[in-house]
């Protein structure tokens, strides 16, 4: 709450600002602490030309409960009130800055891009799930080099969040979770103007312990083969892919050690092999069984990106063709998911963030070489 | 003398036998039609069915594989559609001997239209026993996998097949058949082998047992500091 007050006193002291809490009801105390939080001394942050007052608005949303029920309000308030830009911001946040606020909703204002993404500063070894599916998958589909797609925090523009509104996916489970990726694939599938912001570092809240891994997983990749359908005309016709141009100040810093434990992977991937290999069968293509197999049978453990790009296009395949409950094709991927990581990380262990972003370029070009595979077998 | 002996008793038998034959007559236009009629509704069910896609949902359901494992080579919608000519022809040879007037099958097409809407419910509660197995049994074994279980397999078999069990067992039920003794003997076998699995765990693998716990509970404290997302 102080990073985004301080963040509209420095940076947008002329401009009119309103902070929205989109709440679903929560019990936190969320909305106490956006009505009493406020800066009395702008002093301190060096801040003198304060000229027009934050105005806070705290609204439960209605609908189904979620994120993007959330946004919609949002996106209806930015309606209402005919805003030029608009920031979003998870509120667990525990590494926001008031530069934020700056690099999120200035390329709108002053560059005119309708959509920011963010570009954080992350451990080798976080967002996995973003690394080696949805970095890769959304870059090869729709030819935009957008390192955080589902980042979370974001800057639009007021028409942009008049588009969405149009959108008729309030009632589907892009209310639910998955409002992350859908803003960002329809922002560049429908040619808006796309950029990212260096933010720094990401730290959220300590997770929850309940979170479950599988669930998360289904959530993200449902989400994203979900809009495979909907863009499939736009997707098919992408050859290549093209960077995205970046603001802010670039830094990069020491990584901490951080515990990975791949030999429970290892042994996750392994079970899933050998218990689910009856439905993996139908949801993979044989050969990539077959590779699968080798895999978890050999002595030295490493999955290859080329074998984990046919993986990830297989059951895109399964999930377009419903050949089962999709939800059960996709919570199969677990296991699989656990050993690209296990070999990612084995990969990485001795890497710099410049080197790991190597590892990453590569498995994206993975991707977008066997694009033509996923192409040929869609239909 | 000849004529109580010989003559009179004949003359009854043709007398019965002319009375009987206008009922053979009927009994077998009514088998004729019978095969007629089963033949065209086999032909409209199975072009129905297939209008309607049955196979492809078939397919979806895992059904046509159960039929491949079974050496059935004949899809859903041609099934339903050999089922409807079985049941109208069974129908119209009922009628048939119904029509024949003789005491021993009076009676038994009222019996059969009685008892033909059990059979088909319990071929829908025996199918849908076998989709619901299957689904919950798919289920259970990919959170069991996906949870580190060492047993997954045997999770998800036991869950499929204590489902389909259930189902059958409603279905014999249903019918008629056996009644209370499937119900034993089913409550018999489930509580034997939560018994024998108890039983097994608890003695003849009580290492085993605290080996698993210790590793389940090392693991805990082992989580990852990856975040996924």
């Amino acid at each position: 709450m102080r990073a985004v007050q301080a963040g509209f006193a420095k940076y947008f002291p002329d401009k009119k600002a309103i902070l929205i809490n989109s709440d679903g009801g929560s019990l936190d105390g969320t909305h106490e602490i956006v009505e009493k939080t406020v800066i009395d001394d702008f002093q301190p942050l060096l801040i003198d030309q304060r000229q027009s007052i934050l105005s806070k608005i705290s609204v439960p949303y209605h609908g189904i409960p979620g994120k993007g029920s959330a946004f919609r309000t949002i996106f209806q308030i930015a309606k209402e009130l005919g805003v030029k830009a608009c920031a979003v911001v998870d509120s667990d946040l525990r590494s926001i800055t008031p530069e934020w606020i700056d690099l999120l909703i200035r390329p709108v204002l002053d560059k005119g891009f309708d959509f920011v993404t963010p570009y954080y500063l992350r451990h080798k070894y976080d967002g996995t799930i973003t690394n080696s599916i949805v970095y890769p998958v959304t870059r090869a589909l729709y030819g935009k080099q957008i390192r955080q797609p589902i980042g979370g925090d974001f800057g639009f523009s007021g028409k942009l969040a008049e588009f969405y509104l149009e959108k008729d996916v309030w009632g589907s489970d892009v209310a639910r979770f998955g409002i992350d990726i859908w803003m960002t694939t329809t922002a560049v599938a429908n040619d808006f103007k796309v950029c990212q912001s260096f933010l720094g570092a990401k730290i959220h809240a300590a997770k929850d312990p309940s979170s479950d891994l599988s669930a998360m997983l289904t959530q993200v990749v449902s989400s994203l083969f979900m809009l495979m359908e909907e863009y499939k005309d736009k997707w098919k016709d992408v050859k290549q892919t093209a960077p995205v141009p970046i603001f802010g100040f670039q830094f990069s810093v020491g990584l901490e050690p951080l515990h990975v434990n791949i030999e429970k992977m290892i042994s996750m991937f392994g079970l899933g092999i050998a218990d689910l290999s009856e439905l993996l069968k139908d949801i993979l293509s044989s050969q990539s069984m077959k590779e699968l197999v080798e895999v978890a049978s050999a002595d030295s453990f490493h999955f290859s990106d080329d074998l984990w790009v046919h993986v990830i296009y297989d059951y895109a395949i399964a999930c377009h063709r419903k050949i089962m409950n999709v939800d059960h094709i996709l919570k199969t991927l677990t296991p699989l998911y656990l050993g690209k990581v296990a070999s990612l990380v084995t990969e990485m262990a001795d890497s710099n963030a410049d080197e790991v972003e190597e590892r990453l370029e590569a498995l994206c070009l993975a991707f977008e070489k066997y694009k033509p595979y996923l192409i040929d077998n869609w239909d | 003398m000849m004529n109580n002996l010989f003559i009179e008793p004949f003359q009854k038998f043709l007398v019965k036998v002319t009375g009987f034959l206008p009922h053979l007559l009927i009994s077998l236009i009514l088998i004729m039609l019978g095969l007629l009629v089963a033949w065209l509704l086999k032909r409209v069910v199975t072009r129905i069915s297939q209008l309607l896609s049955i196979d492809r949902l078939s397919q979806k359901l895992g059904l046509s594989q159960i039929l491949e494992k079974s050496r059935i080579s004949e899809s859903l919608s041609g099934l339903i559609g050999s089922s409807v000519y079985w049941i109208v022809l069974l129908a119209f040879v009922i009628m048939g001997l119904d029509a024949l007037k003789l005491p021993a099958v009076e009676g038994l097409m009222t019996e059969f239209w009685l008892y033909l809407p059990n059979v088909i419910t319990a071929g829908v509660i025996v199918i849908a026993g076998y989709l619901l197995g299957n689904f919950l049994g798919r289920a259970a074994l990919i959170a069991s996998v996906n949870a580190g279980f060492a047993v997954s397999g045997l999770v998800g078999k036991f869950v499929k097949f204590t489902v389909f069990i259930m189902a059958a067992s409603m279905a014999l039920e249903l019918l008629g058949i056996g009644k209370d003794t499937v119900l034993i003997a089913f409550a018999i076998v489930l509580g034997g082998v939560v018994l024998a699995l108890s039983i097994a765990f608890g003695l003849g693998g009580k290492d085993a047992a605290k080996e698993y716990m210790e590793k389940m509970l090392k693991e805990k404290t082992d989580e990852d500091d990856i975040q996924h997302i």
